[in-house]
């Protein structure tokens, strides 16, 4: 499947987004007004307000941007685990790590984690 | 326009209480009405504040009810829900409706329950804390509310070399605070090692660095001047109030850790006031976590960016020093009862310039500020309050 065929009349949404990282895509999208990427799709951009935005893949491998490891756990997650911010070229997603890794390491998608609140992306 | 005063105020000690939401929140409001010298006629208005009482307690529309229950029936009512910044929204739309002329006399306050005497335990608390990240984007990797704040303290430290002692140095501070406050969820001092060597909840913070789960309620009366003048309370100026909100979820903000939200309301605030942060006496912070404090000193311009940790460790933020942060104890050990949270730093600021905190007494203060923030440290609240008395405040 091409990058489009997971949007919806051109824009992607949550579902979507969903259904693409269930796929082993990892989905977002690119304003092409103001450049800013979010691996968070929305309606109109949350820089500039525009709805031109193109559905991209995001690069697969980005710098932990922030980190924390969690050991008391909402119902339904297991803890301990990790949680960081991954800074991928020009945007940013938060994502389960698997294991440690310091800010300024390298990871890499690694496909979703399955949990009850829905998919996440997961980076190792 | 017209000046904006708080005349009365009113709050439940916070901790654990087994009233219903109607019968706290009465707690709060009858001695907040009582203060101000207010009949049930004088209110033209109820601005409420509850975040979460749908999920936690199965109670939703309660504006109505709490007035009914405190003898406002008929007044108009309005709930505000935005997460922890919940009243302080409540307490903002009530400064515009008198400023506005729309109304003279409003009553303001939130209630809220978080302790395990509501039924919910720390898991259940845990999830519905984390309904206030984004649901489609960061409550699927397991981030939870001190999640949130400890990715923004872990950059702050890599950024600017904040350390886990430093952050201690916070609690240590806010338990102090607390232990001169006789309505706090923690009434006892705590040391750096006692917070150091506590479990870890979302790495840097351990048990320690977090906010209770607390039950509480707090209620204020805002009037015009005129009204003011025809109420027995005792007035305190209503300066300014900025309220801003950021971009959600955490990812995309532009820089994440500076808070950019708590920046443009404390301009707005400090704009309408005609001050600068350095007339600021003192400041009632948004501390759910020690790290959330030293981003706040930081936003707000009352430390250098970057030494908001140092501050803090230095004393610069403790009672007695050049700008005493959280007189009250803050959220960290007064407690953290969502939806009064923003109402109860009003009526510490309104006590302080009126000379009536005891112990925990700012020498000389003349203003006071508040800052309040709700969710994905998106919506953002900071209110300027000046004694009656300061005439012309440091302009
Ligand atoms: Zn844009």
């Amino acid at each position: 499947m091409s990058v489009d065929d997971y949007a919806e009349d051109d824009r992607l949404t949550t579902g979507g987004w969903r259904d693409a990282l269930d796929d082993g895509l990892l989905l977002g999208q690119e304003c092409r007004d103001c450049g800013h990427v979010t691996g968070a799709p929305k309606a109109a951009c949350a820089r500039c307000g525009s709805r031109a935005l193109d559905t991209v893949r995001l690069p697969e491998e980005g710098t932990v941007y922030s980190v924390t490891r969690i050991e008391v756990a909402p119902e339904g997650f297991d803890a301990p685990y990790h949680v960081a911010m991954v800074a991928l070229d020009d945007g940013r997603v938060t994502a389960r790590l698997d294991g440690e890794a310091d800010i300024g390491e390298t990871v890499t998608f690694t496909g979703a984690a399955s949990t009850p609140e829905g998919p996440a992306p997961r980076f190792g | 326009m017209h000046d904006a005063h708080v005349v009365g105020v009113g709050m439940t000690p916070f901790g654990v209480h087994d009233a219903t939401l109607p019968d706290l929140f009465a707690e709060a409001a009858l001695p907040a009405l009582d203060d101000a010298g207010a009949a049930p006629d004088d209110v033209e208005a109820l601005y409420f504040g509850n975040a979460m009482g749908g999920q936690i307690e199965g109670d939703s529309h309660l504006a109505p009810t709490v007035a009914s229950h405190v003898g406002l029936a008929g007044v108009p009512c309005q709930r505000f829900e935005d997460a922890c910044a919940t009243s302080s929204n409540a307490f903002k739309n009530a400064v515009q409706a008198v400023e506005a002329g729309q109304h003279d006399v409003v009553l303001v306050g939130g209630v809220e329950r978080c302790s395990p005497e509501t039924g919910k335990g720390t898991g259940a608390m845990t999830r519905i804390f984390a309904s206030a990240a984004h649901g489609a984007y960061e409550r699927p990797t397991g981030l939870t509310f001190p999640g949130v704040f400890a990715l923004l303290t872990k950059r702050h430290m890599h950024e600017h070399g904040t350390t886990p002692e430093q952050l201690a140095e916070v609690a240590v501070k806010n338990h102090y605070h607390g232990s001169l406050n006789d309505r706090a969820h923690f009434g006892k001092e705590t040391t750096t090692e006692e917070v150091l060597d506590g479990p870890v909840v979302a790495d840097p913070f351990r048990l320690h660095d977090c906010c209770p789960f607390s039950d509480g309620a707090a209620a204020v009366v805002v009037a015009s001047e005129d009204a003011a003048a025809d109420l027995s309370g005792d007035p305190v100026r209503v300066a300014g109030v900025g309220h801003a909100t950021d971009v959600v979820p955490l990812a995309d903000k532009a820089h994440p850790s500076t808070t950019q939200a708590a920046r443009d309301a404390a301009r707005e605030a400090y704009e309408a006031a005609g001050i600068a942060a350095d007339d600021v006496d003192f400041a009632e912070v948004h501390d759910c976590f020690t790290g959330a404090e030293v981003l706040a000193t930081e936003a707000l311009g009352l430390v250098t960016d970057g030494e908001g940790g140092a501050a803090a460790a230095a004393g610069r933020t403790a009672l007695g020093g050049e700008i005493p942060v959280n007189p009250s104890g803050g959220l960290k050990a007064k407690g953290h009862p969502i939806g009064a949270t923003g109402a109860a730093q009003i009526v510490e600021l309104t006590e302080q310039l009126r000379g009536e905190a005891d112990e925990r007494s700012v020498e000389g203060a003349d203003v006071g500020l508040a800052h309040n923030l709700g969710g994905d440290a998106a919506t953002t609240v900071v209110s300027v309050l000046e004694a009656a008395d300061a005439g012309e405040v440091a302009r």
